[in-house]
């Protein structure tokens, strides 16, 4: 069971206080309706299957409540940094970096 | 008794404990293991092999025994299968059985397949029985079945209880040998919390089979009770017949600790095992070394065991395993049991060595007890029925076998030198390096906060293995901030020691006939693991598969390195080249139980009930689960059936007034400025322009357009929304909600919050429903004019401050009162009495589903299956067609779901008046060939409703295209036609909705 | 308008179970509200009559601070505390949840041990006078630690047999440790 760093609580915690939500920055388009099909598709469906670092969304369901980013690498399985939603995406290689 | 030596070991001579084995009374002390307590009245025969049913008895003292397997029973449920005698303690009254014999222990008729082995080699499961095809079923699974096997199920319920913890420390020492003991040492008095933990009955490991050491000038047995002592004073904590079963993600360890199995009197409360899941900051594994047998044939007669649990159970337990036992090992730690033995009054015939040269010392300590020595032997066979009467035994000069020679013995005492237990930190992940010296893998790197100590990584002898335990910890500390030198210990009487690991050993004879035993559990021979090599399989976990080399439940504990020397040599190639397979937890077979924990019975998983729950379970009620909630599904009356209860439940509430709880409905309040901006953004219905006091049905979708949950939302106030949400998706919805709002508008300032066990729902329905309900609502005239449908209110019923709706998921004249939950109870009991005067009627979820089928109402997830949109369920309508943007607008525009011949809900009526099934298929031509294109299916049906006829709804293609065509349903022994129409099988027009115009 | 929907207080304190180890009392329903806010919050403060607590876990007279815009206020005026937020111009969204949860007291030289067994969280951990969310059992939770020895829990009517069933074993289990 993973340790998660909550980033509005500010401490680390079992997974089990966590629920998984996902892909991280797929924004939602300020107006779906001018969307083509395609990009309609892309946004909708389109995912990575990252091997190594990944940009993904968690939630604090049994604490704050909110969602959060956080990069992990899916071949160790640990997380490199969580970060609030809306926040830019961090910069990998200093997150690899500071891995090894 | 007469194997039990006086003046050894550390069984309590004061408790003599008695048990039975097959029925027979059996004497041991506390402090025995059925094992021991076995031997020490010469009995080694404990039980029958897994195929070929061969005799066996334990091979080895500790958990990783593969062979004496026992059934134990405690009291009524209370039996166990495989427990292994070599860990169950003795306690008064334990009823312990053998195994897998027929129809006793020492005459076995499956003995047979011993004969016919050749049907049981490797891959037999493949190639015996792959043909004729349908012989499987009929004669080859139940002639295996029969045939093989260990212990039987339990088949009473279990009446123990089991419970588990968390716990969190700083330091976790999983092994007190004296590697575990050392860290332990290292690490306490720092203020650091620390835990130590053993699978055995009592902490020491080797040293409690190693009692001539002398550590730091103290004889081993006081140096462990004075260590132990200063441990626990130093607040260590010391968990003893507690076994590490697995590693997983940082450092979390899950640990099985054995409560009770070993107590004659269970205390109340106590439960049998507890399940720890511990997460420690750093861990050191002390896990020690396994001894791995020799691999020759007969090296399974019982009698024949490692030399080591020989040692253990001489020295542990006081308990000589034979009298006249002979040694053939391949490593010095064998000779020194020879000597504990010879020590011991036993006589020694020989010690056999593989080895051409040994050290002086064991050559003139064995002089010295008159002990005969053998060197560059091989050992070719053992001999005797039910116990070992003889070794077989070869010069081997160059790869010459020269002639055999009995020696005639009534013990085997073997070793193929020692195995690290690599299992816990393989878990890790950790990576292992082959060492030649050795021939065997140690532990290298872990992504985990790891240490591993002493004979885990091959470090031999009591002072290496205190020193590493010392250092090693010490590393551990290091990384929490704790500087200091680690402890230094000085060890006499040590016994260090090398020795040589081998394949199955040379032999005379033909090796096609020899029976070497390389996993005892699973009977697989060294012969098995060539054959599939020759038969192609190269990489060692298709070996192992192909084998079922290492699969058993010991796993493999004893014969993954033999079983991979034997492997590699086969292939050609270094061990490191082919592999090890992987470990797996738990780490020894883990009850049920341990895993369930609290979770059984009642509490098996939470069951969610309403404040009206418990009127319903006075009156009767049959319950139905709905998400994690329990709901009312019917109230029979006496001798009513549900068919019968649903028809007159149906009639009641049409005729004049029922009562329903609803309050498991999701109900979330939306508030803030930006509150009717938000919902609508999120349902399909606009939403802005609604009024303060009034309620409006909504779709809410996914942004791919599908249906994904539906409600009644009323606006309470300007910046207040009250929404409901279905019973099973209340949660869903309200975490899509905050999804939306978190990550897509956090601009909007609107905030949600979950209310729906703020109030318990109290639904009237029915003609009589605002009759009923008036008196109660003295603020609020009940009209159509004042409070017409679709209309919400805050007002005082029954004197308690109320949320009043005026909705219907029936048809009739509908309200939903909803008042704090606490006061819920009340509140039906109060309208429950004043409905007798109209014959009130409770009616339960499946009323309420035959209800809205005959006006034709959507169940999400029943009558949708995340493939619908709000226009194939018929509902476009509420789709609000001057928004801009909603979630799943775009969706619904995409090209599938705007294309004709998409799926549409509608109504179905049989010709024959017969009552169609859910999920049974649609089709248009009944006479087309096999296979039918399938053009929908039922969603739901009734015949309990007040239409006079069964009714159903179905998704079929086009199908609002369809009214009044025929389609026909195939069912396995006919064919049912059924004519498509409108879902509305009732008051199409609504006006049974309207205050007085029903009535 | 915000609807003030608290129903009469003052039943009596009921004891699920009492050990050496631990006791476990349901305690009588108080008027609980969630009040929901961001930005710049001494409105609020002004308002309530005290400063909000301001990171997730802190408690101030009764009032935790559960998300980085979220509040659970414990009352026994919840009338007062509706009428003042409603002068309050910050956006925020005040609700009466005074109905939807049960709380236990959880007291004794084990209460934090009891904890442990359906809470991954270290309970060790959690500093005196602090509250949040956590997980107990599968269940959410609101945990509040008093003392290092009294704790409550809050949570949903409908959770609340299934915890309460699993504090009362536990407390017993525990008090069968001791003996």
């Amino acid at each position: 069971m993973l340790l998660i760093h909550c980033p509005h609580c500010q401490e680390t915690l079992p997974e089990a206080e966590f629920t998984y939500a996902g892909q991280a920055h797929i924004v939602r388009p300020a107006d779906p309706m001018s969307q083509t099909d395609e990009q309609w598709e892309e946004f909708l469906f389109i995912r990575q299957n990252a091997k190594g670092a990944h940009y993904e969304r968690w939630r604090h369901l049994h604490g704050c409540g909110r969602f959060f980013n956080a990069v992990r690498d899916t071949v160790s399985d640990r997380f490199l940094t969580t970060y609030v939603s809306g926040a830019p995406r961090p910069d990998l290689s200093s997150l690899m970096e500071g891995k090894a | 008794m007469s194997y039990r030596i006086p003046e050894r070991g550390r069984v309590d001579r004061s408790q003599p404990i008695r048990f039975t084995f097959d029925g027979r009374e059996v004497t041991g002390f506390r402090g025995d293991t059925v094992a021991s307590a076995l031997l020490a009245e010469g009995n080694h025969l404990m039980g029958r092999s897994f195929k070929y049913h061969r005799p066996r008895g334990p091979v080895a003292a500790g958990s990783e025994e593969p062979n004496a397997l026992i059934g134990t029973r405690r009291g009524k449920g209370q039996f166990e299968p495989n427990t292994r005698a070599t860990m169950q303690e003795l306690r008064h009254g334990l009823q312990t059985t053998s195994q897998n014999k027929y129809p006793s222990l020492k005459f076995d008729v499956g003995a047979v397949n011993d004969a016919a082995y050749m049907l049981f080699s490797a891959g037999f499961y493949y190639k015996t029985f792959m043909w004729p095809k349908n012989f499987w079923h009929k004669v080859y699974e139940p002639f295996i079945r029969a045939a093989a096997g260990l212990g039987v199920s339990p088949t009473e319920e279990d009446p123990d209880i089991y419970a588990s913890r968390n716990m969190h420390c700083d330091v976790l020492i999983v092994g007190a040998g004296p590697a575990g003991l050392a860290a332990a040492r290292q690490a306490a008095g720092k203020g650091l919390k620390v835990v130590l933990v053993d699978e055995h009955a009592e902490a020491g490991g080797t040293l409690l089979s190693e009692p001539q050491a002398v550590i730091d000038g103290a004889p081993a047995w006081d140096w462990l009770a004075a260590t132990l002592a200063d441990l626990k004073a130093a607040g260590v904590k010391i968990m003893t017949r507690t076994t590490a079963i697995g590693y997983y993600h940082e450092n979390l360890i899950g640990m099985v600790e054995r409560l009770t199995d070993h107590l004659d009197e269970v205390p109340a409360d106590t439960p049998r095992e507890r399940m720890w899941r511990v997460r420690a900051k750093q861990v050191v594994l002390a896990q020690g070394a396994l001894e791995k047998p020799l691999v020759f044939h007969g090296n399974d007669r019982p009698g024949v065991m490692l030399a080591g649990s020989a040692q253990t159970f001489l020295n542990r337990f006081g308990v000589l395993v034979g009298k006249r036992p002979v040694v053939m090992t391949s490593h010095d730690s064998a000779w020194y049991a020879a000597f504990d033995l010879a020590g011991a009054g036993a006589q020694v015939q020989a010690i056999v060595d593989t080895r051409g040269e040994v050290r002086d010392d064991l050559l003139a300590q064995a002089k010295a007890l008159n002990i005969p020595v053998k060197l560059g032997h091989t050992a070719t066979a053992t001999s005797g029925r039910l116990r070992v009467s003889s070794l077989r035994v070869n010069k081997v000069t160059g790869a010459t076998v020269g002639a055999g020679e009995e020696i005639k013995c009534d013990a085997v005492l073997m070793s193929g030198g020692w195995t690290p237990s690599l299992h816990l930190f393989s878990h890790t992940k950790g990576k292992l390096a082959w060492d030649d010296d050795l021939t065997t893998f140690l532990p290298s790197d872990t992504p985990e906060d790891c240490v591993i100590a002493g004979a885990g990584r091959g470090l031999w002898g009591v002072e290496a293995a205190l020193r590493d335990g010392a250092a090693q910890a010490q590393a551990a500390l290091e990384a929490l901030g704790q500087t200091e030198a680690a402890q230094g210990y000085s060890v006499t009487e040590d016994r260090p020691g090398t020795g040589v690991t081998h394949k199955e050993l040379p032999t005379d004879r033909s090796p096609g006939k020899a029976k070497a035993f390389v996993d005892y559990q699973n009977d697989v021979t060294a012969k098995d693991l060539r054959l599939a090599v020759r038969e192609g399989m190269r990489s060692i976990e298709h070996v192992k598969r192909y084998t079922t080399n290492g699969m058993a439940t010991d796993q493999g504990k004893m014969s993954n390195i033999n079983g991979l020397n034997i492997a590699a040599d086969a292939l050609g190639k270094k061990q490191p080249q082919v592999g090890l397979t992987t470990f797996r937890p738990p780490y020894t077979p883990t009850t049920f139980g341990a895993f369930a924990g609290y979770h059984r019975g009642s509490h098996f998983e939470v069951t969610r009930k309403t404040q009206i729950d418990a009127w319903a379970e006075e009156n009767g009620a049959v319950y139905e689960p709905v998400g994690q909630w329990r709901r009312a599904r019917y109230f029979p009356k006496a001798g009513e059936d549900m068919d019968t209860a649903v028809t007159r439940e149906c009639a009641a509430t049409r005729a004049s007034v029922g009562i329903f709880d609803a309050s498991t409905l999701g109900k979330i309040e939306v508030v803030g400025p930006d509150a009717a901006e938000f919902v609508n953004r999120m349902y399909t219905n606009p939403f802005l322009k609604l009024g303060v006091g009034k309620c409006r049905y909504g779709l809410l979708c996914g942004d791919d357009g599908f249906i994904r949950d539906d409600g009644v939302i009323g606006r309470i106030a300007e910046d207040r929304f009250h929404v409901t949400t279905t019973t099973g998706g209340a949660a869903r919805v309200l975490n899509m909600m905050e999804d939306y709002l978190q990550t897509e508008w956090p601009d909007l300032d609107v905030w949600l919050t979950s209310v729906t066990e703020q109030w318990s729902t109290i639904a009237l329905n029915g003609p009589n429903a605002a009759k009923l309900l008036q008196p109660f609502v003295p603020d609020l005239e009940l009209t159509e004019e004042t409070f017409p449908h679709m209309s919400c209110a805050e007002v005082n019923v029954a004197g308690t401050p109320a949320r009043l709706w005026r909705v219907s998921f029936t048809g009739e004249i509908g309200f939903e009162v909803n008042v704090p939950a606490p006061l819920g109870r009340q509140l039906w009991e109060t309208l429950w009495q004043a409905g007798q005067q109209y014959d009130i009627c409770a009616y339960g979820t499946e009323t309420m589903h035959v209800l809205r089928a005959e006006k034709g109402y959507i169940i999400v997830g029943q009558d949708t299956d995340g493939t619908v949109t709000p226009f194939d369920a018929g509902m476009g309508w509420a789709v609000g067609k001057k928004k801009a943007d909603f979630v799943g607008m775009r969706g619904m525009a995409r090209p599938d779901l705007v294309a004709s011949g998409r799926r549409q809900l509608v109504g179905l009526l049989t010709e024959d008046g017969s009552k169609l099934e859910e999920g049974a298929q649609i089709v248009l031509d009944p006479n087309q060939p096999i296979p039918m294109k399938m053009v929908g299916f039922v969603t739901s049906s009734y015949d309990q409703g007040t239409v006079g006829r069964p009714i159903a709804l179905a998704l079929i293609e086009g199908g609002q295209d369809r009214m009044g065509e025929t389609v026909h349903v195939p069912m396995p022994h006919r064919t049912i036609a059924a004519k498509v129409v409108s879902a509305v099988f009732v008051d199409p027009e609504n006006s049974r909705l309207k205050i007085g115009a029903a009535a | 308008m915000n609807a003030l929907t608290s129903f009469p207080q003052g039943q009596e304190p009921e004891t699920l179970v009492s050990t050496a180890a631990v006791t476990v009392t349901q305690v009588p329903h108080r008027a609980r509200l969630s009040l929901r806010a961001r930005g710049d919050l001494a409105p609020l403060d002004r308002a309530l009559g005290f400063a909000l607590p301001r990171g997730i876990g802190g408690v101030t007279l009764g009032t935790a601070c559960l998300g980085p815009d979220e509040w659970i206020i414990l009352t026994d005026d919840a009338a007062a505390v509706m009428t003042a937020c409603a002068e309050v111009s910050l956006p925020h969204s005040l609700v009466d949840v005074s109905g939807r949860e049960i709380t236990f007291e959880i007291e004794g030289p084990r209460a934090s041990e009891l904890l442990t067994l359906g809470c991954p969280r270290d309970i060790d951990a959690i500093p005196d006078g602090t509250a949040r969310r956590t997980v107990f059992d599968g269940v959410t939770v609101t945990l509040w630690r008093d003392t290092a020895e009294r704790f409550r829990i809050d949570v949903w009517n409908s959770f609340a047999p299934h915890v309460a069933h699993l504090l009362a074993s536990g407390a017993r289990e525990l008090a069968a440790e001791m003996a």
